[in-house]
């Protein structure tokens, strides 16, 4: 089951991730970030004119508008290239990417509106499900992408001329060209897997490689490598935690890099020496110190560092509370996970009758809806009473633990501050 | 002068939907004056308030609702309009399928349809306690009209019940059929015509499906050999095509609303599409109730 719900969606990330790599590497030398997102509202737009013509939104009719209207849209961002006017006033080209995309946006809506099958059926356009591809979308995209990669390739050397500095001639024609394929490639992979995860599969894998590598070749295996490690672990991850699938592969690309940030932080720390070292000590004072005035003053407000440490060491909250309340806390705590696996057992027994997997009459069926309802009610008051204790921990926490780790944390960064002046 | 004189003597009414702008136009006849505040067309949630809807609102004496949390935009319009046409919340009327009530003041998550499903129009023998509604409003804002907004109701009822012996005798053949659908919208629909609704494919509204869900979905849906599933036009249809590919299932792509689907053009023939699509794709189905159902 899992390889037969997994395997095109995987395979689909791959192709995504081997042509979006490569064409982020130039949208970031360009300095063109939100091009692709501009590119998609446009295509977005011209798919909903297509609407308006009468195709379907999934047909070839509604495919042709939106490429077609991605040529305008690629014609457009050419012509605007070097204009003297806008190099005069020092206007970068990220104004004119945004005005495409807020104006294709709101002209979208104002289509809409007359358009017979609503909204719901282009944000579906839009959205993409990656979820959702058969065999027959990865092989199209394989061949397109196969396609743009072979044109790509022939075109190299006046492309990375002007990604990466150079010079070429007829520079406003191949700019056109380099749009126009980009528009091509991001229309289809948008109504494969949709905007989000094609801006970060542009993105994130390119600004890897840029941190990591000086060439471009070195960039683009970095891109790849990043590119699929993040699809295999994001595809995984949405199977094994049951979670949307398109989201979990852009929070696993977003981890990745933020993990890739934290390493060359440490690696920077390391090389930098006592300095470096007093100042990262003198910030995670700052933080400390932030952290208990803030539970110090708004006691009741939400403390997350706390609640995820008092999961780890629940003797961080008990510790505040009377051996009576400990004891409710205990009962409370044993109540919830007994109701929840009670829970749980009456859900599925639920769903075996609406399934047919057992019988059972209208009267039977009325009374397991209301006894599950109120064993959800009962687990619901019993976490009511760990709110309302927890609560009452914060109020002595509050001059127990926020004090003190407020006197802690700014002597930290006094300390810190000065020995750095020393060093 | 003419038409500013009749508009006067007609009654102004808005409708928060185009099911009970039916509703009302059934009971009102040409005595009341009643239009739709929003497009079955467009998702409610995502509804962005059109001038329109706000002219409607500042003439309007009466403003049918459905009510629950259906309607979240609607607040947003009265405050735009700052209009206060006299409120008819119709779902009073009804007994509503699935309230959350109690949990709600227990428990911090959120809840959607938390008040109990909205789709209570989908069973035509609602229209009786709507329409009862409905007459009793129109009758307190026009007492002179009271008997004639009474008759056009029996007159209106009368029909409608006709057509549901007939829809009945469609559907009976498939009395206890499982079905999937794609949002919770038709539990109502379900109750009346005596179908089940096994599992939706979204297990929140408007959450796309993990992969673990449409596994299982697919898994329970061969073993139990449900192959009908029930769509709406506004169904994310990569997933519905993947869903019924994976189990071999047939799609009714069912109207939600009067007017969601060009064949629903009122409140009678909402019901004649539905009920001849939803009938095609149980008999492709070869649905066979899986339990036989008490008589």
């Amino acid at each position: 089951m899992t390889l037969e719900l997994l395997g095109w969606p995987l395979a689909a990330a791959l192709v995504l991730a081997g042509i979006h790599a490569w064409l982020g590497l130039h949208v970031l030398a360009r300095g063109v970030i939100f091009v692709d997102l501009a590119l998609a509202q446009v295509a977005a737009l011209g798919a909903t004119v297509a609407l308006l013509a009468g195709h379907t939104p999934q047909g070839a009719g509604a495919y042709g508008y939106a490429l077609g209207f991605t040529a305008a849209g690629a014609a457009l961002l050419a012509a605007l290239r070097d204009r003297p006017a806008l190099a005069r006033a020092a206007v970068p080209a990220e104004a004119m990417i945004g005005i495409v995309y807020a104006v294709a946006a709101a002209l979208t809506v104002l289509v809409l509106e007359r358009v017979p099958l609503g909204g719901e059926q282009v944000k579906a356009l839009l959205v993409g499900s990656l979820l959702a591809v058969t065999a027959a979308d990865v092989l199209r995209l394989a061949a397109l992408y196969a396609a743009v990669a072979v044109v790509c390739w022939i075109a190299r050397r006046p492309l990375a001329a002007l990604s990466f500095g150079g010079t070429v001639r007829h520079a406003r024609w191949w700019d056109f060209g380099f749009y126009l394929v980009f528009g091509c490639v991001v229309t289809s992979s948008v109504r494969v897997a949709g905007v989000l995860l094609v801006f970060t599969y542009l993105i994130v894998p390119a600004v890897a490689g840029a941190v990591l590598a000086r060439t471009p070749a070195r960039r683009l295996v970095i891109g790849w490598m990043v590119g699929a490690l993040a699809s295999v672990a994001g595809i995984a991850a949405s199977f094994r935690w049951d979670l949307p699938t398109g989201a979990t592969v852009v929070a696993t690309l977003g981890a990745m890099l933020a993990a890739l940030g934290a390493l060359l932080g440490i690696r920077r720390l390391l090389r930098g020496g006592r300095r470096a070292a007093l100042g990262t000590v003198a910030a995670a004072g700052v933080a400390i110190a932030l952290a208990g005035a803030a539970l110090a003053a708004l006691p009741h407000a939400d403390h997350l560092w706390l609640d995820a440490a008092e999961r780890v060491a629940p003797a961080l909250q008990s510790a505040f509370l009377s051996p009576y309340e400990r004891a409710v806390a205990a009962d409370a705590q044993r109540a919830v996970t007994r109701g929840a696996d009670d829970v749980a057992a009456l859900r599925s027994r639920q769903a075996d009758v609406a399934w047919g997997a057992r019988t059972a009459d209208a009267e039977e069926r009325e009374r397991l809806r209301q006894f599950t309802l109120g064993r959800e009610e009962l687990v619901a008051g019993d976490r009511m009473v760990l709110r309302t204790l927890r609560a009452h921990a914060r109020e002595r926490q509050r001059f127990w633990l926020g004090v003190p780790l407020t006197l802690v944390g700014a002597a930290t960064v006094c300390l810190a501050a000065r020995m750095r002046r020393r060093v | 002068m003419l038409a500013a004189i009749l508009a006067a003597a007609t009654l102004a009414v808005a409708a928060s939907t185009t099911d009970l702008r039916d509703l009302v136009a059934a009971v009102g006849g040409d005595r009341v004056r009643v239009e739709s505040l929003s497009d079955p067309r467009q998702d409610p949630h995502a509804r962005e308030i059109v001038p329109r809807q706000i002219a409607l609102l500042k003439s309007a004496s009466l403003l049918v609702r459905v009510g629950l949390d259906h309607e979240p935009w609607l607040a947003r319009a009265l405050t735009a309009a700052g209009a206060a046409p006299r409120d008819v919340d119709v779902s009073r009327a009804v007994t509503v399928l699935d309230p959350d009530i109690p949990r709600l003041a227990a428990d911090v998550r959120p809840h959607v349809h938390a008040y109990g499903n909205p789709h209570y129009w989908l069973d035509p023998e609602n229209a009786h306690p709507i329409t009862a509604r409905i007459l009793e409003a129109l009758s307190a804002a026009r007492p002179e009209d009271r008997a004639a907004f009474a008759d056009n109701r029996a007159r209106f009822l009368a029909r409608l019940d006709a057509r549901l012996a007939r829809w009945r005798a469609r559907l009976a053949p498939f009395a206890g059929a499982r079905v999937v659908v794609v949002h919770d919208t038709w539990p109502y629909f379900a109750r009346r015509f005596g179908f089940t609704i096994a599992g939706a494919v979204e297990e929140k509204p408007g959450v796309p499906p993990s992969p673990a869900h449409l596994g299982r979905l697919i898994e329970r849906m061969r073993a139990a050999g449900v192959r009908t599933i029930l769509a709406e036009p506004g169904a994310s249809p990569p997933i519905v095509r993947r869903l019924a590919s994976a189990t071999d299932a047939r799609v009714a792509t069912l109207a939600p609303s009067v007017g969601a689907d060009p064949d629903a053009a009122d409140y009678i023939t909402l019901f004649d599409v539905n009920v001849e699509r939803l009938a095609r794709a149980l008999e492709r189905a070869g649905s066979v109730p899986a339990v036989p159902v008490p008589k």
